[in-house]
């Protein structure tokens, strides 16, 4: 039964039947069938929301499970149980750590319908046409491999994608202006001693690392050949300064997920600290004063996207392509901006956002009126604007990406001990 | 009634300050569960209100805390049933001693000190190897047995060390079998116990968290909710929970003991009319 | 007639070795193989390879942490123990009704009853730079500016450590002195001898069992856990456990079997030493 419904569905799509097809919303055409189907997602807190299911439930008809892990959680799970999920949230320095494991499956690119409106820096890697790729595992590097079944990156754009990006975005510091009281500029005021006890960095090692870096080369320290890349030497010079000032007092805790940071910013308990921007946007929503401090080294960036398992075929496939260009369509991409996180289609996120919410988030404009997050809270009165400016003056600072280095097993033991000492 | 000595009153001062160290946690959060809207998880307090337990029943923005509880819920059950069944069959068969007995009892002790982190690893790395899927009712229930059934076993030690043998030799005196042995007097006799095996197994299952770590699976227990929630949650929805939960708990022991009182004055009442028939 | 004493014993025990044998024995002897594995990012690769341990055994870090993690041992045994035996003492001793007895044994074992990681976690808002403790502190004058170590230190875990872990304790100790006989107490009393004397010389004899029963689940307890340490420290200070669980985290699976093995073999040989003077067996 199933069987003849799928093909049903094959032979609508072809010939003259794609005019009627395309006319109606594909979903209608095998809504018995995909009300039983049900895709497990999984991925960081960032972006598995419930929202995003409740949504997919009302507009494609089949049930998207989420369950939200922290990075370390995440890869483990991505790497190691291939059967648990059917799509992966991830970002994609995990996906340079994961995909050689072939648990993952290529996407045609030519199935997804905004693929020409995403964002270049998912493709050649340039935000514009003058951009130079920042360093460290950007996405184009790790977002495109030869062929289905490849478990090679290539080195340029192909059929073949990997993740389809989703959110990424520019991250800094984040302080508090109230407890700091004078302007920060530099990454190096992370381990300023003004702040000692005061300070905090997160225990993600492929993105503490990176943060750790941007200190380093900011203090004028190290000077790294590519800070996405380090050697040994860098790597235990780097560590070294850290452990030293760890040893020293300098920070109060260590963060694994961007709610605890929240919770150590809002509570006081620190003033300074490598910060997401939905922490800051969260610290901000309770009344505290808070800011995603632009630095004069630029930023260290992410990006995210989602994975198709490599055990997905037939109904669930056509599911996980239809919610992929779903995601692309625009409601999530506005859904997310208003936390702060970029879309990988703005154009078609713009539709969903009004001309106020488009100009502070994404054209850096003073709002002018206030600005909600999606849950309806306050948080910019009309007039504030964004932290940083605009998508081109946050995305074309980007200094490094988070990374996955040659050494990294090495930094990984390195950071372990760090941790411990 | 002689006169108290004086170590009684500095024990007693001593006792009731260790109540509070025990209880000012539970109290910090219950207040904090009635944190305003716009209330974070520390203090101030950003108003009062009852808004954190209406919206634990609520969806929450991630994750999912009734199906853990849920599959938490259920996974108690079976290592409750598991627990007993198999702790009882185990202390009957230690009351004699069997070649490789000492090696088993051993073995039980091993299984309640070696870490559980260590637990959760080995299996999570057995199903890896052979290709199975971790699931909390499989590799999670059989984690967790390795923790309860230790504990079931203690107790029936407890039990059988001071179990008179001459109601049982009484019994097969008069033509009983085995099994009637067993389910018409030994039961009746330990079945206090067993109950005892059967709460612990519960409970002890209901908040595992580091032997489930690594074999639950696609789905949540709901420890690993919560310790999800720790980290993807900044609201006091978390303290709710707690509160919720103690209150429970209270609830439960409340009961508990009201039918222990009730039983108590029953057979007391009884005792009383017996007598005065007699 | 001794055959089939074996053949039932083992009928009867055989869910219980099943169970054992294959979540227990089974899992640690894979740890014991794949600690002689190799990893990469992703994958483990089946090799026979000494350099998980050579990594783990000349890493000063891995000596600093055992050494934490005896400390954290040793110092939450001694708080537990003293705390537990003056409860338990005092519930056994002092409390003269049976039904008083009860309820106060069970206002102690209800906070356990909450999830571990919750009773932990509700300490930071109490301790914190803001807490209340210390708004008690400046509002009774007692210091000017807010206690630091309260929060994020070793004080914080052991304090949580002694919150969790008493209960396991009181109990045996508890459950032994219930079981002194009463007369002896009183014979020694007759012969004159103080409170004192009574205590060092009958009760705290007799309440040695208890006492070695709370010991070892406490060691074990403490010595095995990664997420108390987590929680309080703020990931500053790392225990054993947590050297193994981050491991674990970043999927370096042999390393974690390491160092699970050299942990494991350390607490067997405590509980081992500690076996041998108390006869679990006979003395439940």
């Amino acid at each position: 039964m199933s069987k003849m419904r799928y093909s049903r569905r094959s032979i609508l799509k072809s010939g003259a039947a794609v005019a009627a097809a395309s006319a109606l919303p594909a979903p209608m055409i095998w809504a018995q069938e995909i009300k039983n189907i049900t895709l497990r997602q999984f991925g960081t807190g960032v972006s598995n929301l419930n929202e995003v299911g409740q949504k997919v439930k009302e507009e494609l008809g089949f049930t998207l499970e989420m369950t939200a892990l922290d990075s370390d959680s995440v890869t483990q799970r991505a790497a190691t149980q291939p059967d648990s999920f059917d799509i992966a949230d991830i970002e994609y320095w995990i996906c340079k750590k994961v995909w050689p494991t072939g648990n993952l499956q290529a996407m045609d690119t030519t199935k997804i319908k905004n693929y020409d409106k995403i964002v270049g820096i998912f493709k050649d890697g340039k935000l514009t046409p003058e951009s130079v790729v920042a360093q460290g595992t950007a996405p184009n590097t790790v977002g495109f491999v030869e062929g289905p079944g490849s478990t090679a990156f290539a080195k340029e754009q192909t059929q073949w994608m990997t993740l389809i990006p989703t959110i990424y975005n520019a991250d800094t510091l984040g302080i508090r202006p109230d407890l700091i009281g004078r302007p920060i500029e530099s990454w190096a005021e992370l381990l300023n001693p003004e702040f000692k006890g005061k300070a905090s960095i997160l225990d993600i090692s492929s993105i503490g690392i990176m943060d750790m870096a941007m200190v380093c080369e900011a203090s004028g320290k190290i000077k790294y050949g590519d800070k996405g890349n380090m050697t040994r030497a860098e790597i235990d010079q780097t560590i070294a300064i850290f452990t030293e000032a760890k040893k020293a007092g300098q920070f109060r805790a260590f963060w694994k997920s961007f709610d605890e940071s929240v919770n150590l910013m809002a509570s006081g308990e620190v003033v300074i600290q490598s910060m997401w921007s939905p922490a800051v946007t969260a610290v901000k929503s309770r009344g505290i004063p808070c800011v995603f401090q632009p630095l004069k080294e630029g930023y260290r960036a992410w990006g995210g996207g989602l994975g198709l398992s490599k055990s997905l075929t037939g109904m669930q496939l056509d599911a996980a392509y239809e919610y992929i260009n779903w995601y692309l369509s625009g409601w999530v991409g506005a859904f997310l901006m208003r936390q702060g996180y970029y879309s990988a289609v703005p154009a078609t996120s713009k539709d969903f956002m009004t001309p106020n919410e488009w100009g502070y988030w994404f054209e850096g404009k003073p709002a002018a009126e206030d600005i909600a997050d999606p849950f309806g809270k306050v948080m910019a009165k009309a007039g504030e604007s964004r932290d940083g400016g605009s998508f081109y003056e946050r995305m074309g600072h980007v200094a490094c990406w988070n990374s996955v280095m040659d050494e990294n097993q090495y930094m990984v033991r390195k950071w372990n001990e760090f941790i411990a000492s | 009634m002689e006169p108290r000595p004086r170590s009684f009153y500095a024990l007693t001062a001593f006792f009731v300050l260790f109540v509070i160290f025990l209880y000012g946690p539970t109290i910090t959060i219950a207040i904090l569960s009635f944190q305003g809207p716009q209330g974070g998880l520390t203090f101030p307090m950003n108003g009062v209100s009852t808004y954190w337990f209406h919206n634990l029943f609520e969806q929450q923005a991630v994750g999912d805390i009734w199906g853990s509880f849920r599959r938490s819920f259920a996974l108690g059950l079976m290592v409750m049933a598991a627990t007993v069944v198999i702790s009882v069959m185990a202390g009957l068969a230690f009351r004699k001693r069997f070649r490789g007995s000492a090696a088993l009892f051993y073995l039980t002790i091993a299984s309640l000190v070696i870490p559980s982190i260590l637990v959760s690893l080995g299996v999570g790395l057995i199903f890896d190897r052979f290709g199975l899927k971790v699931h909390w009712a499989t590799s999670g229930f059989g984690a967790q047995l390795t923790w309860t059934l230790p504990f079931g076993l203690l107790v029936m030690f407890a039990v059988f060390n001071r179990f008179n043998p001459s109601y049982e030799e009484a019994a097969r005196d008069q033509g009983a079998s085995a099994w009637q042995t067993f389910a018409h007097v030994v039961l009746p006799i330990i079945f206090p116990s067993v109950v005892g095996v059967a709460l612990f197994g519960f409970s002890l299952s209901y908040d595992e968290f580091a032997r489930t770590l690594l074999t639950a699976g696609s789905y949540n227990t709901l420890p690993l909710e919560i310790f999800g929630m720790t980290t993807n949650v900044t609201k006091p929805v978390i303290y709710a929970l707690g509160t919720l939960t103690t209150a429970f708990s209270l609830l439960i022991i409340g009961v508990f003991l009201l039918a222990v009182w009730i039983t108590a004055r029953r057979r007391a009442r009884r005792m009383a009319s017996l007598a005065k028939a007699g | 007639m001794a055959v089939s004493r074996n053949l039932q014993g083992w009928l009867l025990a055989a869910p219980l070795t099943a169970v054992l044998a294959g979540f227990l024995v089974l899992p640690i002897l894979t740890i014991f193989i794949v600690s002689f594995w190799q990893a990469t990012e992703f994958s483990i690769i089946p090799a026979f390879s000494l350099e998980n341990y050579q990594f783990l055994l000349t890493s000063p870090v891995t000596y600093q942490v055992f050494f934490k993690t005896f400390v954290y041992a040793a110092l939450v045994w001694g708080l537990t123990l003293g705390i537990g035996f003056t409860v338990a003492y005092y519930l056994a001793f002092h409390i003269r009704s049976e039904a008083t007895r009860m309820v106060l044994f069970l206002l102690c074992t209800i906070p356990f009853l909450t999830s571990n990681i919750i009773r932990m976690i509700s300490w930071i808002p109490f301790l914190g730079r803001n807490g209340l403790a210390n708004q008690a502190l400046m509002s009774l004058g007692i210091v000017d500016a807010p206690v630091e170590w309260l929060l994020y230190s070793d004080f914080s875990v052991v304090l949580a450590f002694v919150h969790l872990n008493t209960l396991f304790m009181i109990t045996p100790i508890f459950n032994t002195m219930m079981r002194i006989d009463r007369s002896l107490v009183e014979a020694a009393r007759d012969n004159g001898a103080s409170g004192r004397q009574i205590l060092t010389h009958v009760i705290i004899p007799l309440s040695k069992p208890g006492i070695m029963i709370g010991t070892i689940f406490v060691l074990a307890l403490v010595m095995g856990d990664f997420i108390t340490v987590r929680f309080m420290s703020g990931s500053q200070s790392a225990n054993v456990g947590r050297l193994i669980s981050n491991d674990i985290a970043l999927l370096q699976y042999p390393s974690a079997s390491a160092t699970s093995i050299v942990l494991l073999a350390v607490v067997l040989l405590i509980i081992g030493a500690l076996m041998r003077f108390v006869n679990i067996r006979k003395e439940l």
